[in-house]
């Protein structure tokens, strides 16, 4: 009987099945992903029957390997496919069976991850898909877990998955890396698609569930593998040092019951300060001649991140990466956070008639934060009674409980300084 | 102290849909209930789980593959454990993560041949 104290780490099974699937698909080819899932599964189940009672073996991940490749092998030999699988690999089972063993190997994973994250980012598949199919293939979600971290019903993200996979398995995507005239592009896609996963989880407006700390933390782990390939590019160091200065600060958002906590009110001891150092290294091993827009997103977090308080942040700086982010792609949101930016920085007036601007942007009518940054600026000003007319503009857009919860607070603070 | 045998049935239909998120549960609750009864002393031997796949030899010799059974009704696996009576033994049956996963578990009783080991 073995102790506990080799006890799983955490996700080792979520991560096992992605190495997995992975591994095997890049064997067996993309059209066989279903029975590879299908395997790795029984694989899991196997190992989680075995283990209970008797204990973690030495090699826990050695030991799902050898059974879920054999399972696979067995499948083909079963259904007597495998002349098929053959004639198209150009190799005979004993001969995948080697490679898979090979592929397996520790310094050999990371390279199959990277074909499955191409394959799961490819250009044919939408944005959406492309974040569901990454979260199930390369970070072992389940569907419900994939329905609950990005909002979705179940039946629309097992659908969603089901296309993909049947529409890569019909082109027959194949798994190598892109080649270098395609690397840039297939890349921009790849750090849409992470950046988008990780702000899918650390959007404050769905709530705290703990599935979207893991999101982010996907999203992260899969940057980091991309930095540490031959194929990342500046950008892909300055997303990740991005993501790593927003996780810094993801315990220190919520309340001990889940309430989001303001930057202002933030307790900034519990920043993670590992996290902002080692981002502050990646952003430093970002260079490039032509900063993108996540060099200058995990410009303007680095500054929060460094800054002791709220009031000593230099917020002339984030004002001007704002503009540069501008000059850089046209967004509302960024004209609006340059705003509330130029408002701390004292100039309150320029502040104003920037977000007056944004009135008569469409996106903007009817999102409650452009009348929050109103009120934050009236605030600012010290002409208390606007903020609170702004504020109950806020209350009255549509707006999920627990902002409406946070507007309701601020509101309740201003009409205390306006006695 | 009378000595039990838990004999666990059934528990993982369905479970071709569970999520590693939820397997790694399953099996981090069935473990940490293990090392529980061994800290406490009431758990003599985890045991071992049984694979569904095996053989059933007949009186006249024939040999049937499995599954013998629908596979809630397959033994999945066993413990050893050691309580003062048959109900104390069921408490600790009950305490199993057993009955949350829909499965049963048989408590028998091993015994007592007055033998040396005892």
């Amino acid at each position: 009987m073995k102790q506990p104290e080799n006890q799983l780490v955490e996700h080792f099974f979520r991560h096992e099945s992605a190495n997995l699937v992975a591994v095997l698909t890049r064997a067996f080819g993309i059209r066989r992903i279903d029975l590879v899932e299908d395997m790795v599964q029984v694989a899991m189940l196997e190992a989680m029957h075995a283990w209970k009672q008797s204990g973690v073996p030495e090699k826990p991940a050695a030991w799902i390997h050898r059974v879920a490749k054999n399972r696979i092998l067995d499948a083909l030999r079963r259904e007597k496919i495998h002349e098929k699988a053959i004639a198209l690999s150009g190799q005979s089972i004993e001969g995948e069976e080697s490679v898979v063993d090979q592929w397996l190997e520790e310094e050999q994973l990371p390279d199959s991850l990277l074909r499955m994250i191409f394959v799961c980012c490819h250009p044919s598949l939408e944005r959406k898909t492309q974040i569901a199919l990454t979260l199930k293939t390369l970070c072992g979600f389940g569907i419900s877990e994939i329905a609950r971290g990005l909002m979705l019903p179940e039946e629309t993200v097992k659908k969603r998955i089901q296309r993909a996979k049947n529409s890569l398995a019909t082109a027959n995507v194949s798994l190598e890396l892109p080649d270098p005239s395609q690397l840039t592009q297939r890349l921009d896609v790849v750090h849409d698609v992470l950046y988008l996963m990780f702000n899918e989880g650390y959007s404050t407006s769905h709530g705290t569930e703990p599935i979207r700390a893991d999101i982010c933390e996907e999203a992260a782990r899969l940057c980091h593998l991309l930095c540490e390939s031959t194929c990342s590019l500046p950008a892909t160091r300055a997303l990740l040092a991005l993501m790593l200065f927003h996780a810094a600060r993801f315990d220190a958002r919520t309340d001990e019951h889940g309430a989001i906590v303001l930057l202002e009110d933030q307790n900034r001891t519990q920043w993670d300060r590992c996290l902002i150092v080692s981002a502050q290294s990646w952003l430093a091993q970002s260079k490039s001649d032509q900063p993108t827009t996540f060099h200058l997103e995990a410009a303007i977090a680095m500054q929060h991140c460094v800054s002791p308080s709220l009031a000593e942040t230099d917020w002339q700086t984030i004002v001007l990466l704002y503009s540069r982010l501008l000059q850089l792609r046209e967004s509302p949101v960024y004209t609006l956070n340059r705003a509330i930016a130029l408002g701390q920085a004292g100039e309150t007036g320029e502040a104003l008639s920037q977000l007056q601007s944004l009135q008569s942007c469409e996106e903007m009518q009817n999102y409650f934060l452009l009348d929050c940054a109103f009120s934050h600026i009236y605030e600012l000003e010290g002409n208390t009674q606007a903020a609170i007319d702004a504020c109950l503009i806020a209350l009255s857009k549509a707006v999920v409980p627990h902002e409406k919860e946070l507007l309701e607070r601020k509101l309740r603070k201003l009409t205390d300084q306006g006695r | 102290m009378p000595k039990y045998m838990f004999v666990y049935r059934g528990g993982h239909e369905g479970m071709e849909h569970t999520s590693p998120e939820e397997m790694q549960q399953v099996m981090q609750r069935w473990m940490d209930w293990i090392h529980a009864g061994i800290e406490a002393g009431w758990m003599l031997d985890g045991g071992a789980a049984l694979k569904p796949e095996g053989a059933i030899v007949n009186p006249d010799l024939s040999v049937f593959d499995g599954p013998f059974t629908e596979s809630k009704e397959l033994v999945g696996g066993y413990s050893m454990v050691e309580a003062s009576d048959l109900a104390a033994a069921i408490e600790l049956a009950k305490s199993s993560p057993m009955p949350q996963s829909g499965g049963t578990v048989e408590v028998r009783e091993l015994p007592n041949l007055g033998m040396q080991n005892e």
